[in-house]
């Protein structure tokens, strides 16, 4: 029986100078070892013990078996934790150095304001039409009110193709044909590209239009008002001002050149709005009694209002872009900046 | 268009306020854009729209500045003496009486040309006009004055004494009054002599018959030239005069005789003489009556969207010069002559009111919702959803003009057989002078502008129109979808990519995925692309693009990868594919190497394993191909990755060796040099 607690006493020593999983599994052998360990041995020397001490003899090597178990798993606990403590810092990464983001393309400036405004004008009923680009002069200038010799035709410098077409000169043409193919109410944007015989630092050949239609009975002045502001506070930021005033395009009566208060400095005078605070944004009416009679709709019985609006200068605004032939050099280093 | 405001004065109590005034004109519809100091004199430039010819004088800005701020109008008015016996009427032959609906008239004998007073010369001189002579001054100080343009002929000079307005003869030319030779046509009305036209209609005299110092009898003209003949001859000629600039937008067909007359006084006043005969007034076709508008309160305020006084409108409109007579619930309104080719009918007398109360007036209301439009139309949600993806998976949009060149035309084939391209008549130049049949010109313009600006890598896209011509000469257009690709991606942190030929043609598939269809590429011989690295892009055996590598010369940092699609052809199925359920049962992978020779395409190996309907066979797919040591030259390994499932039950390795060696023979009788299963 002394015998027990020496075994104990030297597993215990034993167990102190375990410092790896080696030496750890030597041990557990050494102990519970299924042919030689101590624990094993003991319990086969359980013949050699008089009948009477046989049940005693049995509890005390269980209870060292039991002793030595629990130091072991003490042990390989403490290995574990310092295992797992070495790898971590094997694993340990710079968190600083910069992630790998899937490579992200871009929309081009002028299609991103398309797509806000598209989203705008949803939000406000209206759908998106779309027609061609080679246009007859019936849709682009007859049926707007500008018949061949009309002096309005001259703010409107065209491209013609052969046969007798044109490159349509704004995207009206597609108004036109909406209201030639359906009734009203008809509420539409029609975004597009639209060309002009205009070639210099301000103006580019091609460039993009939006214009917006609605035609419903009792239709308003004040519907456009309400429309126009509702879009621009928008598209700009909530606290824009707007403001009409009269103006003159052949396909709208009256009609409003429509400004805001400039972007850059909301109103108190900058160098982009030339002091005024304000900038002019669009064009807009309520549509030409004679332009709905050309597309078959009664204007006794409809009204409607109309506005055409300028995206590549809003892409302009919006991006910072100090000049327009910069969206239209398709640099990859300056496409790619423009991410939201 | 630019205004004195001393001149101004004389017509219309103006107060000291010229910020005021010219707000109130801005804000009436007449802008006024700038105001510059002229000596002691303030100078006004308006933006007079095109249908306000009425206003382009300073008699009709001062109408609108005296409604606006509620003050009298001063019109000039003309007492004349009378006259010696002498021609009048006889003297003028109206030939062409739709395009000269009046002609009015005076020959003033004895007079004396001179310099103008300093008075008249300084408000001339205020608007940028030189003066030149007192006879010639007048008639540029009544047309600015009345918005009549006024001619002086030397009438000793006109052959006969007499003046016919006629057309002008095929071939006929006259010397003009700047000293230019010009030669006219039928379509163009001259004011002849009793020999030969001595003046462009409506728009400029004639040299051989001016006024010039030695002239002492004189013949004043003021007509009504029809707006469109006008604006034909002189876009023609390309002469813009401030006398066509008003014709040509319509003048006022009552203001020629009263301008006859405030000239000839003016001139009696300054370079003396006395009328010979009465004053000339002819008509040709007369313009009949101005028909009275029905104008309803109602309707209007049901226009506007705000409550406009009865009396107001009233006021308002009588305070430019409309006559208003009470008509059920509204009025019979009747404009005056000077505005009696723009408002014709309700619309334009609302504009008119709107604008005189001015439009802050108006509450901004939203329309009443009628719920939303049509529905979105396909091939916007079509093109929408594509954008997003190609930007999503890397790429940049550019977009280019529709117009280009020839060598850009040349640069590869159009995508749809020989149609001819689509010329643009008048082209900023010669660069721009066809409409684009594809759109890659333009982007790998795009994609050589960026390499050459050391860019590692180009991958950019563009939507936009192709045009063409029918044999007929009728224009076509339609939408397509154009890609580029080429570079090395990312540094060895990013792990680099070095993009070929598949990155672009698997761009193409998720587009082509979008849409719901399924394009086959075929080898073709495109010229332009490069022999070999070349491709059709076909569905249902129709060719809907083209996909490969642009043929450059050698020394490029690195090849260029194109496609361009027809967009239609992507046009979304109606149904998206109904989903898959994943098997229950793990399934069973082999790859399987197959050697065999260059020339064997993928698809035909694909089509093989298709065919041979191998059982629990559920997907298989490229997984890499290599050439080099090991396999014989001529020859390549691709190597095949198989999927086995079973919908039922887990299949056994034994069972998928078995069945994979037999599809694996059947390869590699057909197509290989030999091959391994692993």
């Amino acid at each position: 029986m002394e015998n027990l607690d020496e075994l104990r006493e030297r597993f215990r020593r034993q167990a102190e100078s375990v410092a790896d999983r080696d030496s750890w599994e030597a041990l557990r052998l050494d102990w519970l070892g299924r042919k030689k360990g101590v624990v094993r041995s003991l319990l086969s020397r359980i013949g050699e013990i008089a009948a009477e001490q046989r049940r005693e003899f049995g509890q005390r090597v269980n209870e060292l078996r039991r002793e030595v178990e629990s130091g072991l798993e003490e042990i390989g606990d403490r290995l574990t934790a310092r295992e797992r403590e070495a790898s971590l810092v094997a694993r340990r990464v710079d968190v600083t150095l910069p992630g790998r983001r899937p490579r992200q393309g871009s929309l081009h400036p002028v299609t991103r304001v398309i797509a806000e405004i598209e989203t705008i004008f949803a939000e406000l009923g209206f759908s998106v039409a779309e027609g061609p680009e080679v246009e007859t002069d019936f849709h682009n200038f007859e049926a707007l009110n500008m018949p061949p010799d009309h002096p309005a035709r001259d703010t409107q410098d065209t491209f013609f193709v052969e046969g007798g077409q044109v490159l349509r000169t704004h995207t009206s043409p597609v108004q036109i044909r909406t209201m030639l193919a359906r009734k009203p109410p008809i509420r539409i944007i029609c975004p597009g590209r639209v060309y002009r015989h205009d070639n210099d630092l301000r103006h580019s050949p091609m460039f993009h239009q939006i214009e917006g239609l609605a035609v419903g009975e009792g239709i308003t002045f004040g519907h456009l008002k309400g429309t126009l502001e509702a879009f621009l506070q928008r598209l700009f930021s909530p606290d824009t001002g707007v403001r009409l005033r009269p103006s003159f395009f052949p396909f709208t009566e009256p009609s409003a050149e429509v400004d805001i208060t400039c972007p850059f400095c909301h109103g108190s005078g900058c160098a982009t709005c030339s002091q005024s605070g304000w900038m002019e944004i669009l064009g807009s009416g309520m549509v030409d009694p004679r332009v709905l009679r050309n597309c078959g709709i009664d204007p006794d019985r409809y009204s409607g209002f109309a506005f055409g609006l300028g995206i590549d200068r809003v892409a302009m605004i919006r991006y910072g872009i100090p000049n327009i032939r910069l969206l239209f050099d398709n640099d990859e280093r300056l496409l790619r900046q423009v991410r939201r | 268009m630019q205004f004195s405001w001393e001149w101004l004065g004389e017509y219309v109590e103006l107060g000291d306020d010229l910020e005021a005034v010219a707000q109130a004109l801005t804000d009436a519809g007449l802008a006024v854009e700038l105001v510059e100091e002229v000596g002691e004199d303030r100078v006004l430039d308006i933006d007079i729209t095109t249908n306000r010819p009425d206003c382009m004088n300073y008699v009709g800005l001062a109408r609108e500045v005296a409604a606006l701020r509620g003050v009298p109008l001063r019109q000039p008015v003309a007492g004349l003496p009378t006259p010696q016996p002498g021609p009048d009427h006889d003297v003028v032959t109206i030939e062409v009486p739709e395009l000269c609906r009046r002609f009015a008239g005076q020959v003033i004998g004895g007079v004396t040309v001179g310099e103008s007073p300093d008075w008249l010369k300084r408000r001339l001189e205020a608007i940028g006009l030189r003066p030149i002579s007192n006879i010639v001054d007048i008639t540029n100080y009544v047309l600015w004055e009345t918005g009549q343009p006024l001619h002086a002929f030397d009438f000793d000079t006109l052959i006969d004494r007499r003046l016919v307005v006629r057309q002008a003869t095929a071939g006929e030319r006259l010397t003009t009054l700047d000293g230019e030779e010009r030669t006219l046509d039928e379509t163009m009305v001259v004011v002849a002599d009793g020999a030969r036209a001595v003046a462009l209609a409506g728009v400029m005299g004639g040299l051989d018959t001016e006024v010039t110092d030695q002239t002492t009898t004189i013949l004043l003209e003021g007509a009504w030239w029809d707006p469109s003949s006008v604006r034909r001859t002189s876009k023609e000629l390309g002469m813009h005069t401030d006398a066509s600039h008003r014709f040509e937008r319509g003048s006022d067909p009552e203001a020629c005789r009263a301008a006859i007359e405030r000239a000839t006084a003016l001139v009696l006043e300054l370079a003396g003489g006395q009328l010979l005969g009465k004053t000339i007034d002819v008509r040709g076709t007369e313009h009949g009556p101005i028909a009275p508008i029905e104008l309803s309160h109602d309707r209007l305020e049901r226009f506007a969207g705000v409550e406009i006084p009865r009396p107001e409108v009233e006021e308002r409109l009588k305070a430019i010069g409309f006559d208003l007579r009470p008509h059920s619930e509204g009025w019979m309104v009747e404009p005056p002559s000077w505005r009696r080719f723009d408002v014709v009918e309700a619309a334009d007398c609302y504009e008119e009111v709107l604008r005189l109360i001015g439009f802050d007036r108006v509450p901004a209301a939203l329309p009443p919702s009628e719920g939303p439009d049509a529905p979105e139309i396909p091939i916007h949600a079509l093109r929408r959803q594509l954008r997003d993806r190609l930007a999503a998976a890397g790429y940049a949009e550019v977009i280019n003009y529709g117009f280009y060149g020839a060598a850009q035309d040349a640069l590869l084939p159009p995508l749809f057989g020989d149609r001819p391209a689509l010329a643009v008549e008048n082209p900023l130049s010669e660069l721009y002078h066809l409409m684009r049949r594809n759109l890659l010109a333009g982007v790998v313009e795009n994609a050589r502008f960026n390499r050459r600006r050391n860019q590692e890598a180009v991958q950019l896209f563009e939507f936009g129109h192709v045009f063409w011509r029918t044999a007929d000469r009728e224009p076509k257009e339609r939408e397509h979808v154009a890609l580029v690709l080429g570079g090395r991606l990312g540094t060895p942190w990013e792990r680099q990519l070095e993009f070929d030929l598949f990155d672009l043609k698997g761009a193409v598939e998720l587009l082509a995925e979008t849409g719901g269809v399924e394009l086959v590429a075929r080898p073709a011989t495109i010229s332009g692309l490069l022999p070999g690295v070349a491709a059709e892009l076909t569905l249902n055996d129709e060719v809907v693009g083209i996909l490969g590598e642009l043929d450059e010369p050698a020394g490029e940092a690195y090849p260029l990868l194109v496609a361009e699609l027809w967009l239609d052809s992507l046009l979304p199925q109606p149904e998206p594919p109904k989903v898959e359920v994943p098997p229950r049962h793990p399934g069973v992978a082999v790859d399987f190497t197959l050697t065999h020779p260059l020339d064997v395409s993928f698809a035909s190996i694909s089509a093989a394993i298709e065919e041979s309907a191998t059982p629990d066979l559920s997907s298989f797919w490229l997984e890499g191909r290599y050439q080099g040591q090991g396999v014989p030259s001529g020859a390549v390994n691709t190597t095949i990755h198989f999927e086995y499932n079973a919908s039922d039950r887990s299949l056994t390795q034994e069972e998928v060796n078995e069945r994979q060696k037999l599809l694996s023979d059947q390869l590699i009788a057909r197509f290989g040099v030999g091959g391994t299963a692993s």
